[in-house]
C-alpha cells in the first residue's frame, strides 16, 4: 500500500531530491521545449551530456530509468524504423535489394530517438525525486497566477491532495467488496462479455455508495474544522526555494542559449 | 451540509466529490486487478473510460470534468493511477495521452447531457456522445503526437491513426450503453442531479 501513495516516487537525499518542486517543474517544462532546438550531432550531443549530469546528479539507479522507458519503447522502435525506411535522402548505406537505407534516415532515426530517450528520462526523474504531494504543492505555487483568470487553482491541488490520501483506502474498499460477494457466491468465473460486465455491478454499487458516503462524512469533518476556502490559509508542508534551484534554471537557460547558437 | 462561505467558491462536499471520483476512475483503469473475471480472452478490459464517462452523468457537467482533470493531475504527478498502475509525467510524451485529456471534455459533454434531458435514454445516449468524442480527439491527439515527438514522415497518415483504433471500438460502444444504464442507477441512490423516470 506504501506503493500506492508515493507512487514512482523513490526516496533519497540527493542534489536533485533536495531541489525545490517548483524549481523542479519549471526546469522540466522548459526542458520539453529546449529539446526541440536541437538538430545537428554537435547540439545533440550536448543535450546528451547535461541529460547524463542530471541523471548522475540524481543518483537514481538505471534500472528504474529503463523500467520507465517500457511503455514508450514501442514508439521509440516505430520511429527508428519509420525513419530508416521512409526517408530517402544522402547515399546509400544498406542495400537489401527490395528495400534501401540512406544516411539521412539513419541519421534522423537515431536523432528522434534520442530526443525521445532524453525526454523519458527528464520527465521520469522529475516523478522518481518528487513525491507526488510536493509535486501538488509545487504545482499550487507556480499555478497561482491563474487565480486572476478564475482558475480554482486552491480547490484543485486540495482535490489532488485528497484523491492521492484515498487511493490506498479506496484499493482496500474495492477488495474488501469484492472479496465479500465472492463469499455470497456470486458467480463471477465465466461468460460473454454481457455476463460478466453485469456480474461487475453487485462490485460497482456498493464501491460507489461507499466513496460517496465516505465524501460526505469528510466534507462535514472538514467544514466543522472550519475549512472555508483557500483565502488565508496557512500550509503544513512550506516550500524552501534554495540557491541551486536559481543554479539549474540558470544552467538550462545557458544551455539553451548555447543550443540556438549552435544549431544548425 | 449547505453551507457556502463567502470565499469559496465550491461547496465542500462538491470538491470531495469530485476528489474522491478522481479515485474512482483510478480504480475503473485497473479493475482487473480487483476483478480478473474482466479479462476477456486474455485482454484486460478496463473501465477507465467507462468511469469517466460515469464522473460526468453521476456528478454533472463542472464536478465530473474537475474529477477528471485531478484525475489527470496526480497521475502526472507521479501517483500510479493510470491503467496498469502506471503514472509519472513522462506519461504526457505517451501517444495515447490524449485520451486521458479528452476524459475532461468527454465528461463535460456528458454531464451537460445529463443535466438537461434527465432520462434514462438521454444518460445512454449521452454516454454514446462521450464515447464518441473521447475517440475523435483522442485519436487525432494520437496523430499529432506521433507527428510531433516521432517527426513521423508521409508514410504515416491520419487513416492509419484510426486503424489502430478499429478493434476496441465493439467493445467500447458495449461499455458506453453499460455507463448510460448504470449512471441513470446510481444516480436514482445518490441523488446528485435531477432525474425524470420515464
Amino acid at each position: 500500500m506504501e506503493k500506492m501513495i508515493f507512487g514512482r516516487y523513490i526516496p533519497g537525499n540527493s542534489f536533485v531530491h533536495k531541489l525545490d518542486p517548483r524549481s523542479k517543474l519549471l526546469f522540466v517544462f522548459a526542458f520539453i521545449i529546449v529539446v526541440f532546438f536541437a538538430n545537428n550531432t554537435l547540439t545533440y550531443g550536448i543535450l546528451l551530456a547535461f541529460t547524463l549530469i542530471v541523471i548522475l546528479l540524481s543518483k537514481i539507479r538505471l534500472y528504474f530509468l529503463i523500467n520507465g522507458l517500457k511503455p514508450v519503447i514501442f514508439l521509440m522502435l516505430f520511429t527508428l524504423i519509420l525513419h530508416l525506411f521512409m526517408t530517402r535522402e544522402g547515399p546509400v548505406l544498406v542495400d537489401l535489394g527490395f528495400m534501401k537505407i540512406y544516411e539521412e534516415g539513419l541519421r534522423q532515426g537515431v536523432y528522434i530517438s534520442m530526443r525521445f530517450l532524453m525526454l523519458v528520462f527528464m520527465t521520469s526523474i522529475l516523478t522518481l525525486t518528487t513525491s507526488p504531494i510536493s509535486i501538488t504543492d509545487g504545482l499550487e505555487v507556480l499555478l497561482n497566477p491563474f487565480k486572476k483568470i478564475k482558475l480554482p487553482v486552491h480547490e484543485l491541488a486540495l482535490m489532488m491532495s485528497i484523491s492521492l490520501r484515498f487511493i490506498p483506502t479506496l484499493m482496500d474498499e474495492t477488495d474488501k467488496i469484492m472479496k465479500a460477494q465472492m463469499a455470497r457466491g456470486s458467480d463471477l468465473s465465466a461468460g460473454p462479455i454481457k455476463d460478466r460486465l453485469k456480474a461487475v455491478v453487485p462490485l460497482l454499487v456498493p464501491l460507489f455508495i461507499s466513496a460517496f458516503k465516505r465524501a460526505e462524512d469528510l466534507a462535514t469533518a472538514m467544514e466543522v474544522r472550519g475549512y472555508r476556502g483557500g483565502e488565508g490559509r496557512t500550509k503544513y508542508r512550506l516550500l524552501k526555494w534554495h540557491a541551486k534551484d536559481t543554479i539549474i534554471l540558470v544552467a538550462l537557460v545557458i544551455m539553451a542559449i548555447l543550443l540556438w547558437m549552435l544549431r544548425g | 451540509m449547505e453551507t457556502v462561505h463567502k470565499t469559496q467558491t465550491f461547496k465542500t462536499v462538491d470538491l470531495i466529490y469530485s476528489a474522491l471520483f478522481a479515485t474512482l476512475i483510478m480504480i475503473g483503469a485497473n479493475i482487473t486487478s480487483f476483478a480478473p473475471f474482466l479479462t476477456v480472452g486474455g485482454v484486460p478490459i478496463t473501465l477507465q473510460t467507462f468511469f469517466a464517462i460515469l464522473a460526468g452523468l453521476v456528478l454533472g457537467s463542472k464536478k465530473g470534468a474537475i474529477a477528471c482533470t485531478v484525475y489527470m493531475a496526480i497521475g502526472l504527478a507521479g501517483a500510479p493511477v493510470f491503467s496498469k498502475f502506471t503514472g509519472g509525467f513522462s506519461a504526457i510524451l505517451l501517444p495515447t495521452f490524449g485520451f486521458i485529456v479528452t476524459f475532461i471534455v468527454s465528461a463535460y459533454i456528458a454531464g451537460k447531457i445529463a443535466e438537461t434531458y434527465k432520462t434514462r435514454l438521454a444518460y445512454i445516449i449521452a454516454a454514446l456522445i462521450a464515447m464518441a468524442i473521447n475517440y475523435i480527439l483522442g485519436t487525432t491527439w494520437m496523430y499529432f503526437a506521433y507527428t510531433l515527438w516521432a517527426a513521423a514522415p508521409e508514410g504515416f497518415s491520419y487513416k492509419l491513426a484510426w486503424f489502430w483504433m478499429i478493434p476496441p471500438m465493439p467493445k467500447d460502444i458495449i461499455l458506453a450503453i453499460f455507463a448510460g444504464f448504470f449512471a441513470f442507477r446510481i444516480q436514482k441512490v445518490l441523488k446528485i442531479l435531477p432525474i425524470k423516470q420515464s
